[in-house]
């Protein structure tokens, strides 16, 4: 391993922080369901998303050698971006990404990547350093996408799975049976996530190695920064946001393990489409639209559309805010070192207040799910009656 | 933006999840059918699960019994509803086998 300089070993703890913080924000695409449906308990459900990220990470650096193509447009053949642009975004990302987890939001973690990068690009470089076509094709319009598509397919999903299961003559509905299933679809979900997440963070640091003139251009990811991520966001993962679990397993609506294996399925199916067919849609937002399409899916069940509505404001947010603090942290880390000491304070000082701030709301595996309950009050739930059976229907009608 | 892939994605995604989704389904309902009704209880409790009082279960048990007892299929189709339903958790198991294929980049040589 070369001698690296300051800024360097830098940008590689925070974007090892960052990853971490990834791991646990998106644990909750995968594992929400099953946990909300009793499918698996927490913390075997987090244990497995753990573990297929780790092994996913290895798996592929398809998405690593591609992350810094596009968006930023690279210099005549040299790179524009320095590792303090880097650091600045990166520091974007990370305080956006508690922010969001301290309400439960699902949002994008790589919104949050791409927003404090370019704000941080727009600082240092200027406007003309982004080629918003590719922002508008990548990230903006795929997230408006997304959620639609998902949320019509899991709508159908759910509709299916009920239909074939429908109850006759007093058998059972064998409805339980789902939960077995849910265990592969999460899966599935999870190990997608880790070849695809960990190496946006291995092509941030392969991006400052080469920036920094530690690495070849043109180069891959090296095996210590495979490692490194594939540990960072497995121990992210295992950590659990159980915040945003609550809000994707309890606060959008009510799953049974039909809903949840259909919501699952779909995601999966999603995912795997679209990043075989075309363009990367987002997992958080994949997911979360699944979950309220199988809502809407479930005859007799509510979607609670103001925390619907609150995650569609934190996805509208996110690429915007972590550009202004990638872009507040970029100015002043311009400023030369001292600028760099000032954002590492700084950027401590928030998270350990986040950090702080969380400790009086604590949401965990053990009081996961159960608290709802009392959230309601502010949520307001409103309870459709129950549609009768059909016969009954019919006798009120005689 | 290429709105033909947004399409292929959307249709994709809706066959692939629907043929998956219906599959299962079929597969617990002709386990019910075959009279071996499928019974996986949640692993943990959570605020998001009905809990049925026990006098309640074993109302529910009893005529779930009745029910069975009652099935009209002979002992043949019973066993055909139950090699049905294994088929149809067979090919959820090759669809879930196709997406790690998919996920894995060292399997389909991308």
């Amino acid at each position: 391993m070369p001698e690296f300089t300051l800024i360097v070993v830098l940008v590689i703890a925070l974007a090892l922080i960052f990853d971490f913080t990834n791991g646990f924000h998106d644990t909750a695409n995968a594992m929400a369901t099953p946990i909300a449906t009793g499918a698996m308990r927490p913390k075997v459900a987090v244990a497995v998303a753990a573990v297929l990220n780790l092994v996913g990470a290895f798996l592929s650096t398809e998405v690593a050698k591609t992350i810094s193509g596009g968006m930023i447009r690279e210099g005549e053949g040299g790179i524009l971006i320095t590792p303090e642009l880097i650091f600045a975004g990166l520091i974007g990302a990370i305080v956006w990404n508690l922010i969001t987890w301290l309400r439960g939001l699902p949002s994008s973690s790589s919104h949050a990547l791409f927003g404090g990068l370019i704000g941080a690009t727009i600082i240092g470089v200027g406007f003309n350093a982004i080629d918003f076509g590719v922002v508008m094709a990548k990230v903006i319009l795929p997230a408006l996408i997304a959620p639609l598509i998902v949320g019509l397919v899991a709508f159908l999903s759910t509709r299916l799975a009920y239909a074939v299961t429908r109850r006759e003559a007093g058998l059972p509905d064998g409805r339980g049976g789902f939960r077995f299933a849910q265990i592969f679809s999460s899966s599935l979900v999870a190990l997608a996530h880790g070849t695809n997440d960990a190496q946006k963070t291995m092509g941030v640091i392969t991006l400052t190695l080469i920036a920094g003139g530690y690495q070849v251009v043109g180069t891959g990811p090296v095996f210590w920064v495979v490692a490194a991520c594939a540990l960072a966001i497995a121990i992210g993962t295992y950590t659990g946001g159980w915040r945003i679990i609550q809000t994707m397993g309890r606060g959008l609506t009510e799953i049974k393990p039909a809903q949840g294996f259909a919501a699952e399925t779909s995601t999966a199916a999603t995912i795997l489409a679209s990043s075989h067919l075309g363009f990367a849609l987002s997992t958080t937002q994949v997911a979360s639209g699944s979950v309220i399409g199988s809502g809407l899916g479930r005859r007799g069940s509510t979607v609670r559309w103001g925390m619907a509505g609150h995650i569609a404001l934190g996805w509208v947010l996110t690429l915007p805010a972590a550009g202004i603090m990638g872009a507040f942290a970029a100015g002043l880390a311009l400023l030369g070192p001292i600028g760099i000491v000032l954002d590492v304070i700084i950027g401590s000082i928030v998270v350990a207040g986040i950090y702080w701030w969380s400790r009086g709301s604590r949401v965990s595996h053990e009081n996961l799910l159960h608290d709802m309950d009392d959230a309601g009050r502010v949520v307001r739930i409103t309870k459709t009656p129950r549609k009768p059976a059909r016969r009954n229907r019919q006798k009120v009608a005689l | 933006m290429n709105w033909g892939a947004f399409l292929v994605v959307a249709a994709a995604s809706l066959v692939s999840s629907a043929l998956i989704v219906t599959m299962y389904s079929l597969g617990l309902r002709l386990m019910t059918t075959a009279g071996r009704s499928p019974e996986v209880g949640p692993a943990e409790f959570t605020g998001a699960i009905t809990v049925l009082t026990p006098k309640r279960q074993a109302k529910d048990a009893k005529r779930t019994r009745k029910a069975l007892a009652a099935n009209p299929l002979t002992d043949g189709q019973k066993r055909l509803a139950l090699v049905g339903a294994y088929a149809c958790f067979s090919l959820c198991a090759v669809a879930v086998l196709y997406g790690v294929y998919l996920i894995v980049p060292a399997l389909h040589g991308a």
